[in-house]
């Protein structure tokens, strides 16, 4: 094995991919370009909408309103609830929108009769209507206020006081500190998002310089140079290795603009609080580089063993809703592997890289996870480097 | 230079079975020779230059090219063979420099060795004006004078070439079947394989007719006359076929 001959395949093939204008694309446009905008887009959209009903009052219509004059008094008192004076048609009136909420409390309503009988007001809303779910979270404090001022009279009226039927209050306090609420903000999402930047990165390049190679005619040229089929596999690896890499880092980049944009989307994360020293990137980089190795080498496995672009492009489907089905577990935020399910590749990484983020650093998960990430792509290696001298794989037709 | 003996090529097909594609042929090919195999498609031509040029590996027999054996030493092999195919595909976002530059370096070459390599190459061929725009601009014509000039940068005494005019127009062809005489006269030994009668009849010092795997005849033009009796390579060709077709 000569590893000039391998720089050479690499260089040939790196210089191949920077000139493909899809490389651009998906490598460079798409991350820097695409991903900030979309976030941005989003919570551009979703913060006016909020910002839009949260502004306008919210009209609501009482059926029996002479039945509760408190309840009207209360309602009347909100700056933002609007009372319409319609007739009421109950079901027309909140599809088309005209109304957002509808009351109706009914004739019999007494808050100084019945004071043993449990009455009810029905409250009529549109759930799927983002105006009818301001105008109910509205309407549930002032049902709040309005059981209040009732208990409270009802209290006095036998001399007591509020604190008989509330005998404490709580308070609580997050003492987590602005690091770790990031971490695990970002330890929800970034794992799964990095398994996809990985995958979507090795996919095209591996199945373009492998598949690709034989569709268009020119794996024969280098079969019958003085390469020798490992140094071929080894310099194609590495360039899908190199590419992989490099899609992951500029999709992180073009996510953290996305997230650090006074943008809206993540307003939590628009705070970002994160400690990072060279040694935390070091774990970072001892946790992914492994799912970089080991997505590349899979990927290439099955280019070298598809006949062209369409059939890699159909084993590569599963491969990569896999990956993204393992990357997905780590999203729940009470993930908890047990040290067998720490071999499982891509859950793994995807586990302990969570882990770094939230600050828990775990010998044990690290090497578990590098152990197997390394074991299983060295085994696609050799695996694809075989294949690679197979002529009824290289000949397939 | 080349020699083949009693080299057999069995494929295994999971629709078709068992096929044998090459079927216990022998030749032997001298420098400064164009040794043709003239057979209909499927007759075992691919397979057989496939072999020569160890893309594959024979089921049986023994092949030596100039002097290595293409299983034992298929790496000494490779030093020594150009091959070129309508299948042997071009990079199409390098130029012709970068891509002859490419295979000067897979094939061992220092840069300078390329550098005269190169102007010697891209001067025969005429390809200055055009070895510097990218290859998926290049017109057909173009694409083959770059075919052949990746496949002889190294300068190796072989030339494997099969069907190296199908597909081309008539001028380009012809370019092809000058290029070749011209290496002759270098005194490289030429295996090509074609479907043209012509061709074979204007370039070839020793034709072979290969059908369904078999070697039907092999010879000069004027020997294939004598032995079948007949006077054009058409019809010799027709009433080999037939014969073959008949004793089956």
């Amino acid at each position: 094995m000569n590893w000039n001959n391998i720089r050479l395949v690499y260089f040939k093939e790196i210089l191949g991919a920077i000139r493909d204008r899809r490389t651009l694309i998906s490598m460079i446009i798409i991350p820097l370009v695409f991903y900030p905008l979309l976030f941005f887009g989003i919570g551009y959209f979703t913060m006016t909408g909020q910002q839009k009903t949260e502004s306008l009052p919210s009209i609501i219509a009482v059926h029996g309103e002479e039945s509760a004059p408190g309840l009207i008094e209360i309602l009347k008192e909100e700056e933002k609830i609007q009372l319409t004076g319609m007739p009421v048609n109950n079901q027309e009136g909140l599809e088309s929108g005209e109304i957002y909420l509808l009351i109706e409390i009914p004739d019999d309503f007494n808050i100084n009769k019945n004071l043993n009988v449990n009455q009810s007001i029905i409250i009529q809303y549109d759930s799927t209507s983002q105006y009818s779910q301001t105008a109910r979270r509205r309407i549930i404090n002032v049902l709040e206020k309005y059981r209040q001022q009732i208990v409270q009279m009802r209290l006095e009226e036998v001399d007591l006081s509020i604190d008989y039927i509330l005998p404490f209050n709580e308070e609580w306090m997050d003492v987590s500190s602005a690091e770790r609420k990031t971490g695990s903000v970002l330890g929800m999402l970034l794992p799964y998002i990095i398994v996809i930047l990985i995958f979507v990165g090795a996919m095209h390049s591996a199945v373009d310089i492998t598949a690709g190679e034989k569709e268009r005619g020119t794996l024969a040229t280098l079969l019958v140079s003085q390469l020798s089929r490992l140094e071929i596999v080894l310099g194609k690896y590495l360039t899908v290795i190199t590419l992989s890499f490099t899609s992951m880092l500029l999709g992180l980049i073009g996510l953290s603009i996305a997230f650090l944009t006074p943008a809206y989307a993540f307003g939590e994360l628009s705070l970002i609080k994160i400690n990072l020293s060279l040694y935390s990137f070091f774990l970072f980089f001892l946790v992914l580089a492994p799912l970089v190795g080991l997505a590349s080498s899979i990927l290439l496995l099955v280019g070298i063993f598809a006949r062209n672009n369409k059939e890699a492009s159909t084993y590569v489907t599963p491969i990569y809703m896999g990956a993204i089905f393992l990357g997905m577990i780590s999203l729940s935020q009470g993930t908890e592997l047990s040290e067998v399910m720490f071999f499982i590749p891509i859950l793994n990484n995807s586990v302990a890289f969570k882990e770094l983020l939230m600050g828990v650093i775990d010998w044990g998960h690290i090497l578990s996870t590098l152990f197997s990430n390394i074991v299983i792509a060295l085994i696609a290696l050799l695996f694809a480097a075989r294949l690679f001298s197979r002529e009824n794989v290289l000949f397939r037709s | 230079m080349i020699q083949v003996n009693n080299l057999k090529k069995v494929f295994n097909d999971k629709k078709r079975g068992r096929i044998t594609a090459v079927n216990n042929i022998s030749f032997h090919a001298r420098e400064g020779e164009v040794f043709g195999l003239l057979g209909p498609n499927g007759a075992g031509k691919t397979t057989t230059l496939r072999i020569l040029a160890t893309m594959m590996a024979p089921t049986s027999g023994e092949v030596i090219v100039n002097e290595y054996n293409v299983v034992k030493a298929a790496h000494k092999v490779r030093q020594n063979i150009g091959f070129l195919s309508s299948e042997t595909g071009l990079y199409d976002r390098f130029t012709p420099r970068e891509t002859v530059r490419f295979f000067g370096k897979i094939n061992g070459m220092n840069d300078r060795d390329i550098d005269d390599r190169i102007n010697e190459i891209f001067n025969i061929l005429g390809m200055n004006a055009f070895g510097d725009v990218r290859v998926d601009k290049l017109s057909t014509g173009m694409k083959q004078k770059l075919s052949i000039a990746r496949a002889i940068i190294h300068n190796p005494p072989v030339l494997i070439f099969d069907e190296p005019t199908v597909g081309l127009d008539v001028i380009t062809a012809r370019v092809v079947i000058e290029y070749i005489k011209e290496f002759r006269k270098q005194g490289k030994c030429i295996i090509f394989s074609t479907h043209h009668m012509h061709e074979a009849e204007k370039l070839c010092d020793t034709i072979a007719i290969i059908h369904l795997g078999k070697l039907l005849s092999a010879g000069s033009l004027e020997k294939l006359k004598r032995d079948v009796r007949l006077d054009d390579l058409e019809e010799i060709f027709f009433k080999l076929i037939e014969t073959e077709n008949n004793n089956k």
